[in-house]
């Protein structure tokens, strides 16, 4: 299987231009936007580093407050779905239309499962005690920083900085998720050809870069 | 293969069926989008001026009721007597009008919007239906930002830089609602740049015409492009620091509250690491604009290209590796301090060869002093006093003397006024027959010139003098010190000049208005210049070419010897040229 | 100037790497008995060379244009000089 040189060509724009980047304008467009998402989590991260380096406190273990199993899990899914993304691209660049659609909807189906498994941690933790403001009172949270398990003293910027950056994640990975459905639409209606497959390619660069973003936060946020 | 060509910029068709909506409202035009954030960066630039006024007013004449500031309400100004809690909302304002809502839309929205695609040969942006979004994100947040003024307990108010934790805490600052609609406006402003950036870059690598090269585009061009890529990468910090805020004020979190171990500093590093390649965006396109219009009102080839390309290059670079120059009295650590110290003083040099160059290019020129001409050589005089007041702060020992004094106003004004807008007042007037195929009035131009640049230096100039003097930033009494009540002439002259200065304004406003309905009518090419966009009518249509032009030589080639005229346009074919290399033909 | 022609990428492949090396961080992050500062080394390392197979295969970059990798590096060093800078804040 190969990628046809002559579909590229035939996806730029049929005006004549002084060779810039051998890539079609969306393509080019969908990088770059994705290199000022790397400094917008940059940002949040560079937050994160800057807080807990200079935390007046113990900072929370790991696994104490988050499920790291689980959430282990739910980053084996994201994955997956990544996997089910480059299969569909793969699929519409062979001319499997029906194995476009079947992918896509894979990856829709997976991407949606992350979001949930993730609003469901994030319910489950509010219940527990601890939220952007910190650590309730009174809460199972609280127990475990009597128990000497917990500081309380970082309580309030472990929330804040955990729920920002993986939310703001979360919130990127629902935006996908509506483009992928509007995407995986329009492949059952033929939207999508051998010669002319940008939108996929262009969606599939988003989810990736997505599912890369989440590889680093898992790490930083739920390992170290 | 609908979508391609859906959404491809089109070449202009004989029959324009848009309707009137679709050509001047939700338009997709870059031409129209650009005069859309004319008008209303000029909107925003003139309220921003008219905060400015009130600004002065209470300088210049503490306590004293404001002609006219019997329409605030009581709790801001009663009698019209300007109270703290005001002031601060004025100096917060003017500072975020102007520098978000003003400069950087006239400079950006408009000019890399209007003339990137004219000047590199394209039909229209990559993506003119996100172009289009770009400006009505834009108009919305400036739309929440003035709204911020009329909510309960007004506006945002610790200062245009907002830093935490006046900013964060409600409690302390006295603004809920107002530092809300900021946050919101900032990030929805975020994204229109973001999107304006991602257009322009991806136009400028995949559109250029057939024979522009990268060495043969105008540095207008060059400079737009650097600055598209700082405000791409440099707005989403702003973004994130501005969501971090927002949560601080809204959900309780404590990013920056050091009660609960968040850190002040965090919100310092964030918004300048965003804040200095912001002032690059604020001032790169000037520069790339005055280089254009000094060639041309030169008949001269500009000085130096090649090391004006790496000059704007350089300081597009280096301008990320400066920001805690203006954090040097933050209680950083000192070693970091002492690094950028010596980047600050390494980020002159870019500029200074700009400078000598343009001085190079007007050396022994053929110099016609037209009003953009005028503009243009100012800015230059103008910018270097203020980068010259720069180099000077860059100094850490001599900055903490005068940090957060008038000092820095005087720099920051010198180079945003007497550098941005002028250019701007030189490229508005330089493009104006492009966008409006009308020519503005000359006389009145160069009476507003003259006027500005006399009002304009009797206004900052002496600010030096009083940040030296220990004149605080801010402040709403200095006469409160016993220090500074002697210098209160000083602010009071500064006020009258000031007043004059926004007086002489009503010149320009005039000359536009007026030009826009009874100007005199402009020839395709009033300026004799070689750009691409000279060789279309004026105004120029809905896809600017029939058929994208082919280039053949660099934008300066003026006073060519041998030449019949001093001017020789990129597109015009002359008998010894050679056609570009064709581009790449598909497989098969 | 197209893209050259290339066998498409064994994509089960690099996700039998990314399930491995996924299992490998989380057990890392507990069992073993090794310095904290060297722990964090190892789960970034991890942590970036997964990353660098998401990009490099599923994005595809490791075919495309040398130009387009250099576009794409660019935020990287800037992200770097900010996360050091505020690093040393609390490193003097």
């Amino acid at each position: 299987m190969t990628h046809a040189t002559a579909t590229l060509d035939q996806m730029r724009p049929p005006v004549p231009a002084e060779p810039g980047l051998p890539i079609y304008n969306n393509k080019l467009g969908m990088w770059v936007f994705l290199a000022s998402e790397v400094m917008f989590f940059t940002g949040l991260i560079g937050a994160y580093v800057i807080l807990r380096f200079g935390a007046p406190g113990e900072w929370a273990k790991p696994n104490v407050v988050l499920n790291v199993p689980l959430t282990g899990i739910n980053t084996f899914i994201l994955i997956c779905s990544s996997v089910s993304m480059v299969k569909a691209f793969a699929a519409i660049s062979a001319g499997d239309r029906k194995g476009l659609s079947r992918w896509l909807l894979a990856t829709i189906l997976l991407g949606a499962t992350f979001v949930s498994v993730q609003g469901v941690e994030y319910w489950k933790l509010v219940h527990e005690g601890f939220t952007p403001a910190g650590f309730t009172a009174g809460s199972h949270i609280t127990e475990l920083v009597a128990q000497g398990k917990l500081s309380d003293v970082t309580g309030g910027l472990y929330g804040s900085t955990f729920f920002t950056m993986t939310g703001f994640h979360g919130f990127h990975v629902t935006c996908g998720v509506i483009c992928l459905i509007y995407v995986w639409l329009k492949s059952l209606r033929g939207g999508y050809t051998q010669q002319d497959y940008r939108g996929v390619e262009v969606i599939g660069l988003y989810w990736h870069f997505v599912d890369l973003v989440w590889i680093i936060l898992f790490t930083i946020v739920y390992l170290i | 293969m609908s979508s391609l060509a859906a959404a491809a910029p089109r070449a202009p068709t004989h029959h324009d069926d848009r309707t009137f909506v679709q050509k001047y409202i939700f338009s997709t035009d870059h031409k129209i989008i650009g005069i859309q954030f004319l008008f209303l960066s000029l909107l925003f630039l003139f309220l921003g001026g008219v905060l400015a006024m009130q600004i002065r007013w209470q300088l210049g004449f503490p306590g004293q009721p404001m002609p006219g500031g019997g329409i605030l309400p009581e709790t801001m100004a009663p009698g019209g007597v300007i109270l703290p809690e005001y002031y601060i909302q004025l100096v917060t304002m003017h500072g975020t009008f102007m520098v978000f809502f003003a400069i950087m839309p006239l400079l950006v929205g408009v000019f890399a919007n209007f003339l990137i695609p004219l000047k590199i040969g394209a039909h229209d942006m990559a993506f003119p239906r996100i172009n289009m979004a770009s400006f009505w994100t834009a108009f919305l947040a400036g739309a929440v930002m003035f709204a911020s003024f009329f909510v309960p307990n007004g506006a945002a108010r610790a200062g245009w830089t907002m830093y935490a934790p006046l900013s964060a805490r409600p409690d302390l600052s006295g603004a809920d609602y107002g530092q809300i609609c900021w946050c919101i406006s900032i990030v929805l402003l975020g994204l229109s740049s973001i999107l304006g950036s991602l257009n322009y870059i991806t136009t400028i690598i995949n559109l250029r015409a057939p024979g522009m090269t990268w060495f043969r585009m105008p540095l207008s061009v060059w400079c737009l492009f650097v600055t598209a890529i700082l405000g791409l990468l440099a707005l989403p910090v702003l973004s994130g620091a501005a969501i971090m805020l927002l949560f601080d004020q809204t959900l309780g979190t404590h990013f920056f509250d050091p009660g609960a171990g968040g850190q002040v500093l965090l919100w310092q590093h964030l918004f300048w690491f965003f804040g200095h390649p912001e002032v690059y965006i604020l001032i790169l396109p000037g520069m790339g604009m005055v280089s254009d219009i000094i060639a041309n009102g030169s008949r001269k080839p500009i000085f130096g290209y090649h090391s004006m390309v790496f000059a704007i290059v350089g300081i597009g670079f280096l301008g990320w590796i400066v920001w805690g120059h203006h954090m040097f009295m933050s209680g950083m650590n000192p070693t970091l301090g002492s690094t950028f110290m010596v980047t600050t003083m390494i980020i002159a040099v870019p500029s200074a060869i700009k400078v000598f160059n343009w001085m190079g290019t007007m050396w022994r020129g053929n110099l016609h002093f037209h009003v953009p001409m005028l503009n243009a050589v100012g800015f230059v005089a103008m910018f270097v006093i203020g980068g010259l007041s720069g180099v000077f702060m860059a100094a850490t020992p001599i900055d903490m003397h005068i940090h957060d004094t008038y000092f820095i106003v005087a720099h920051l004004h010198y180079v945003l006024f007497g550098g941005s807008l002028f250019a701007l007042f030189a490229g508005i007037t330089y493009w104006f027959p492009k966008m409006f195929g009308k020519m503005m009035n000359e006389p009145i131009g160069k009476i507003h010139f003259w006027l500005t640049m006399l009002f304009f230096n009797l206004v900052f100039f002496p600010m030096h003098i009083l940040g030296m003097a220990g004149h605080m930033r801010r402040i709403y009494d200095p006469t409160q010190y016993e220090w500074l009540k002697g210098y209160q002439p000083m602010n009071h002259f500064i006020t009258l000049a000031a007043f004059a200065l926004f007086a002489t304004q009503f010149l320009f406003i005039w000359n536009f208005v007026w030009s826009l309905f009874k100007g005199r009518k402009a020839e395709q090419n009033p300026w004799r210049d070689n750009g691409l966009e000279w060789t279309l009518p004026n105004p120029a249509p809905h896809g600017n070419w029939e058929k994208v032009p082919t280039v053949y030589r660099g934008p300066y080639e003026y006073s060519l010897p041998g030449a019949p005229d001093d001017w020789y346009p990129q597109s015009s074919k002359l008998p010894n040229d050679r056609e570009p290399a064709p581009a790449p033909a598909p497989a098969h | 100037m197209a893209t050259t022609a290339h066998k498409a990428p064994n994509y089960i492949l690099i996700w039998a790497y990314l399930f491995g090396l996924t299992v490998l961080e989380v057990l890392f992050a507990f069992e073993m008995p090794i310095s904290r500062n060297l722990k964090i080394l190892v789960l970034l390392g991890l942590a970036v060379w997964k990353a660098l197979l998401v990009a490099l295969f599923f994005m595809h970059l490791k075919f495309e244009s040398r130009y387009l990798r250099l576009m794409v590096l660019v935020p990287l060093p800037l992200a770097a000089i900010f996360i050091l800078a505020v690093i040393t804040e609390h490193v003097w």
